[in-house]
């Protein structure tokens, strides 16, 4: 009987281990990959259009965003009834901040651009990094929010570095860090996903992102709504 | 039998799947807040900068403090190490590939407080992610050299352990990367190799510094028959001696350089009977003595960094007790210039920026500092917090401060809480020297401080006028014994007792001003142990820090003055209940729970919540012995329980007990802090904001704020705000799986400290703790679908804020302002609005707090109290503070109705539902509403620096003033309400007058209901 336990443990003790530590890095892709709704689900998408709020003791701020995936974004801001935008298109760029003092709307330049690059892809970058001529690497699990993850390195091809941080309980991202280097600075932004609801179209999308102290709760989302290109330039 | 052994499976998974460990998580957002200095830093040992961007990105290690990255030449630091051992000897940057980094772990500056490595750490990406690549063992590391074009080849100079014998020393050499080692170059188990030199133009040409050295506790060697210079020409293959030129042998530590622009260019500082400095000019193989100054070749062991210019083959710097540099080749050298400031002595780590020669930083016991005039002169990075404390301790006062002493750089004192939080200007110097025990006097106007070997003052903090306390020996005595790091504590249960100790105890009720001696020697008294005079080896070197039979730490039991414990450093530990009329010395007891029987007794702690149990950590790091001893004893020493658990890594300096809760213990230790919630059954590192493998010097409680405080031997001083949430977290607790903790009293107010302006001294700064206790609940696991919403509401069930909250395993904390909703803001202005940000504080009452995780809900409640301390405001003032600021909320929300109707309007009358025929009309419409509008809010200037105050500017403005008003108002405030609800009810009228005169002449505008 003593054996027997010994053996069991044995035997649990090389599931849990396999489980959790012998998975190579296209298995937990993969896995990732599944849990988001899978390839053919996404290969579906084409545009998203959703409405933000972000609540910060008692006040908020409204942001609506569209996607054109990889050609364009809009992201629209209200805040205290003023509104500005923020335009990325695959060359360009320009932001309006009126409660910032700018008075008409500015090109961006062409660092922030080209980091903001990411933002244009709707799908899920692990679904896409090949494709964009991004790398992957795999690092030690790290300990985030009390959950150890997976942490994966992306790096594309102008070296910009974003680290995916994943659960390994539904290998769903908890936590984005991209490292940005952007007119001689060098800075690192976090954004944590949480409260991951699956859509009608098989889409399983994190509602709530966190980023410093802004917490940037989904309240409606779209996928594929029709898109009238003009509101990718300022003034519209 | 198979179906047993399924269900014994299934069991087992199912039992580990349903029990709940004491882990880390679970207290995950008590993040510490780390206060620095950055004002006064720390021990850098090493500093390594990539060329190819010009020296821009930096990397420093520090003596406790881990790796240090700047991406900007200095000017601010992250610490990229915080996983990881924080005793740096080496680092080294591929520069083919900058973002291949190796560190050596485990200073080699043998000084008696040198902590210890475990190896060797790569990154391949800038420093993001490190990988121990092995030479576990070696302790203490020295240099790194990479191969300039095979980088593959990696050659490492391990000096290997300081305290015991060892294998693990010599040269090693990696030629793929760091993947394997092999040892290229070994004298014996005494000597191992201080320094590596490469010559750029011919990597397989080496130089290694040789050298046999040992510490004792009590003693210190520098040289033998195995320290020498060598030299390979065939990649460490190979190594002969080299002797031509050089001084008769023995030698101790040799620190040398070569001309990387002109390789048979060569320097050497050879320690031995004559230790002096050296010059070759035909790459090493002969060498000529050069008269130097006492600078030049002072200290051997701790100086050991020369360095020649990258261009310039007669620039020599000698980083050493001063700076000093050369342009003749080392024959003459000059001391840098005071002009600047003071540039802190004691130099270990120099880093010349290659493609800027003028530019170079220095590493030095007190931090780092950058020239760009060729070492002449020095500016100070005052932004790296990893100042070495010994100690920390507390005062009463409101905030507090802590008080601590660092290794070589005084005694100093810093607020816990200061006006816009605590930065470099905050913290003030009250001691010189090394800076060790730093304890405030009770009566808040004194404090007790050293330097090394026991040189002890109590100084008056508001004039600094200090005097000397230290007990003198009598006729009839032995030479008083003080340790290095002398204990000075004040009585745990009777503070106005002040004890220190030499071999004897001392205890004084009268500030020092009087001693009375409480004991005989408690220490071993082994005369072995006590022949100094003799330190050092071939040079000389009795500063103290080999004092030994030494008392080294003192307590009083905090429930009886008359229990004092004694602890020595020679493996005594002894007890007296009579206030020091008898001892008993309990150290065989100790030993026979398996401590060390020399070991350093390094804390005792006599409970708190029963007079016969006491704790005690040893460490016996100094005989080679690296074992974590934490004792705890339930009769008063005459038995004792070790306390181990597979987690401990290093050596124990620190147990503290929980002033509550008699169950949670935390444990400094030389790599890492640890904590248990359970009595010692279960322990878990500390990762809050601490570096993991965090040198944990020192831990004390403060018994107002519930803070731990931690200081540290390379990261300064750590404070965890407010530990009552860990304190309450039982097992009971932490096996549910939403736990909703009951909330403190709430004290209303806007916190005890203003803002105070901006930080204009610069550096590292420390956040404030939060102004009021935070609300927590605590998850098993993390929240992967659905949110979780904190709803507070009033007596009445009105809704006042609504906040997202955090998902986390483990405790999670939201912060409410004790405000309610801001209100809505009308569109239309150039300008933001800062009311929509603002909401009147609650008045005293219990507030309901509604959790809400998914679909569940879980309530408590918090009680919000006036805050008495306030003399400006009492309660019928803040009642009426809040009436009106509620009075001056609703006038705003009406203002921006009105501009909410008047948006309506315009909005109609711009769109296509006013026919064409009709348009002068509306124009006409729209054109008195503007006048209108640009009354009520301002809408012409739209720079943010053009001021244009109509009714609601005015309005939001005092109505943010009575939101954080903690004063009572005055007659002209109150008067101004009155004021603008009259301006207010003007414009209004206006506005209705408009809609009257146009409204019937543009019939397909509707008419807004809510206009009133």
């Amino acid at each position: 009987m003593k054996t027997t336990v010994k053996v069991t443990a044995g035997i649990l003790f090389c599931i849990l281990s396999n489980g959790v530590f012998s998975q190579t890095l296209e298995e937990i892709v993969s896995k990732h990959i599944e849990a988001i709704g899978g390839k053919d689900s996404w290969e579906k998408v084409r545009t998203m259009r959703y409405e933000s709020v972000m609540k910060a003791q008692g006040a908020e701020i409204h942001f609506t965003v569209v996607k054109s995936d990889r050609i364009a974004l809009r992201s629209d801001i209200s805040v205290m009834g003023m509104k500005g935008f923020n335009i990325v298109t695959t060359k360009e760029g320009w932001s309006y901040a009126p409660w910032a003092g700018q008075t008409k709307s500015e090109a961006m330049t062409a660092d922030n651009v080209k980091n903001s690059q990411d933002e244009l892809n709707i799908k899920d970058e692990f679904l896409t990094y090949k494709e964009l001529g991004k790398t992957i690497e795999y690092f030690d699990m790290d300990d985030i929010d009390g959950t150890e993850c997976f942490k994966i390195k992306m790096t594309n091809k102008d070296g910009k570095e974003t680290t995916y941080y994943i659960d390994p309980g539904n290998y769903l991202t908890i936590k984005k860090t991209e490292k940005i280097k952007s007119d001689g600075q060098e800075t690192e932004n976090s954004t944590f996903y949480s409260n991951y609801k699956m859509l009608a179209e098989g889409l399983n999308i994190p509602m709530m992102t966190t980023s410093g102290w802004s917490e940037m709760e989904t309240l409606k989302l779209e996928i594929n709504p029709k898109i009238d290109d003009a509101i990718f330039k300022p003034g519209k | 039998m198979k179906n047993i052994a399924i269900g014994i499976l299934i069991i087992s998974f199912s039992f580990l799947k349903s029990q709940t460990t004491l882990n880390s998580a679970m207290f995950g957002t008590m993040e510490t807040r780390q206060l620095g200095p950055g004002t006064m830093s720390g021990r850098t040992t090493a500093i390594e900068g990539v060329i190819k961007d010009e020296g821009k990105t930096l990397y420093l290690g520090t003596a406790g403090g881990g790796v240090w990255k700047s991406t900007n030449a200095g000017a601010s630091y992250k610490s990229v190490f915080d996983k990881y051992c924080q005793s740096i000897g080496a680092i080294a940057i591929n520069q083919k590939t900058p973002s291949t980094v190796y560190v050596g772990t485990g200073e080699s500056n043998m000084r008696n407080t040198v902590s210890i490595g475990n190896g060797m750490y790569k990154s391949n990406d800038a420093g993001d992610n490190w990988k121990k690549i092995g030479l576990d063992s070696t302790e203490h590391i020295a240099r790194i050299l990479i191969h300039p074009e095979n980088t593959n080849v990696v050659y490492v100079a391990v000096p290997g352990p300081l305290w015991s014998d060892s294998k693990h020393r010599g040269v090693y050499k990696s030629t793929n990367g760091g993947e394997s080692w092999e040892k290229n170059f070994y004298i014996n188990a005494l000597t191992g190799c201080a320094e590596l030199l490469m010559d750029p133009t011919n990597p397989d040409v080496l130089f290694a510094s040789m050298w046999q050295f040992r510490r004792q506790p009590f003693s210190f060697n520098s040289g033998g028959k195995g320290s020498g210079l060598y030299k390979s020409s065939d990649g460490g293959k190979t190594w002969r001696e080299i002797k031509t030129g050089l001084p008769e042998k023995p030698f101790g530590r040799i620190a040398m350089a070569l001309a990387p622009s002109d390789p048979k260019q060569m320097v050497a500082i050879v320690e031995s009977a004559k230790t002096g400095l050296y010059i070759s000019s035909d790459g090493g193989e002969s060498w000529k003595n050069q008269s130097a100054t006492m600078n030049t070749c002072a200290r051997p062991f701790y100086f050991s960094t020369i360095v020649i210019d990258p261009k310039d083959p007669k620039r020599v710097y000698r980083p050493a007790f001063q700076f000093a540099y050369s342009s003749d080749g080392g024959y003459s050298f000059t001391e840098a210039s005071g002009d600047g400031g003071w540039v802190h002595s004691d130099m270990h780590a120099l880093w010349i920026n290659p493609a800027h020669t003028n530019i170079m930083y220095v590493g030095t016991d007190g931090g780092v500092y950058m020239s760009v005039d060729r070492g002449v002169t020095w500016q100070f990075n005052h932004s790296l917090p990893v100042g070495q404390f010994y100690h920390v301790m507390y005062d009463l006062k409101e905030p507090y401060n802590v008080f601590g002493g660092l290794q070589d750089n005084g005694s100093w004192m810093a607020p816990s809480a200061s006006p816009g939080g605590i930065g470099n200007a905050n913290w003030d110097r009250v001691g010189g020297g090394d800076g060790f025990w730093t304890v405030p006097d009770a009566d808040g106007k004194t404090v007790y401080s050293e330097y090394q070997g026991g040189n002890m003052f109590r100084s008056n903090l508001s004039t600094m006028k200090s005097d000397f306390i230290q007990p003198q020996k009598t006729l009839k005595e032995e030479k008083l014994r003080w340790n290095w790091n002398t204990p000075i504590v004040t009585g745990a249960k009777n503070p106005k007792n002040l004890y220190v100790g030499a071999q004897y105890l001392y205890k004084s009720n009268d500030q020092g001003r009087n001693w009375q001696r409480i004991s005989e020697d408690l220490s071993t008294n082994d005369k072995n142990k006590q022949k100094q005079e003799d330190s050092g080896g071939l040079s000389e070197d009795n500063t103290s820090a080999e004092n030994h039979c030494t008392i080294f730490t003192i307590a009083e039991s905090p429930l009886d003055e008359n229990q004092i414990w004694a602890g020595t450093d020679d493996g005594n530990l002894q007890v007296s209940s009579d206030g020091g009329k008898t001892w008993a010395n309990v150290s065989s007891n100790l030993s026979a729970c398996g401590v060390a029987k020399q070991a350093w007794v390094s804390s005792i702690e006599p409970s708190r919540f029963d007079k016969n149990t006491v704790y005690v950590t040893c460490e016996n790091h100094m005989y080679g012995d690296h074992a974590t001893y934490l004792a705890k004893s339930t009769d008063l020493g005459k038995t004792w329980a070790r306390m181990n658990n597979s987690i401990f890594t290093s050596y124990a300096h620190k147990i503290k007990e929980d002033l509550v809760n008699k169950d949670l213990l935390f444990l400094g230790t030389e790599m890492g802090l640890f904590a248990t919630l359970d009595g010692g059954a279960n322990w878990i590192r500390m990762k809050n904001n601490i570096p993991e493998y965090i040198l944990a010097r020192d831990i004390q409680i403060h018994p107002k704020t519930n803070d731990l405080i931690i200081a540290s031997h390379g990261r300064g001083i750590f404070i965890m705000d407010d530990i009552r949430p860990l304190r309450n977290l039982t097992k009971e607790i932490w096996e549910q799986e939403v736990y909703f903790f009951p909330t403190p009293n709430i004290i209303l107010n806007e916190g005890k400290l203003g803002w105070g302006g901006p930080e204009t001294s610069g550096g590292w700064s420390a956040g404030n703790p939060p102004s009021h206790p935070s609300i927590d609940y605590y998850f098993k696991q993390r929240l992967n679908s659905g949110k979780v919403t904190l709803e507070i509401y009033d007596s009445k069930g009105v809704l006042l804020q609504s906040m997202p909250g955090t998902i986390r395993k483990g405790i999670n904390k939201v912060n409410w302002n004790l405000r309610g909703t801001p209100p809505k803001v009308a569109s239309g202005s150039t300008k933001m609005d800062g009311a929509g940000f603002t909401a009147p504080m609650v008045l005293p009452g219990v507030y309901t707090l509604k959790l809400k995780v998914k679909d569940k809900e879980y309530s408590s409640t918090v009680n919000c109290v006036h805050d008495t301390s306030n003399k400006n405001l009492n309660l019928e003032q803040r009642i009426l503070v809040y009436n009106k600021a509620i009075e001056l909320q609703q006038l705003y929300n009406k203002v921006n109705n009105a501009i909410d109707t008047i948006n309506y309007y315009q909005l109609l009358l711009k769109s296509d539902s006013v026919a064409y025929s009709k348009r002068k009309h509306a124009i006409l419409f729209y054109d008195d509403l503007q006048k209108v509008k640009g009354e009520l809010m301002g809408v012409k200037k739209t720079s943010i620096f053009a001021d244009e105050k109509r009714v609601r500017e005015k309005v939001s403005e005092l109505y943010g003033n009575f939101c954080y008003m903690e004063a009572a108002p005055n007659e002209m405030q109150l008067d101004a309400i009155v004021d603008l609800n009259k301006e207010f009810e003007t414009q209004h009228d206006a506005l209705s007058k408009v809609i009257a005169k146009h409204l019937p002449k543009n019939p397909e505008i509707k008419i807004k209901k809510h206009v009133e």
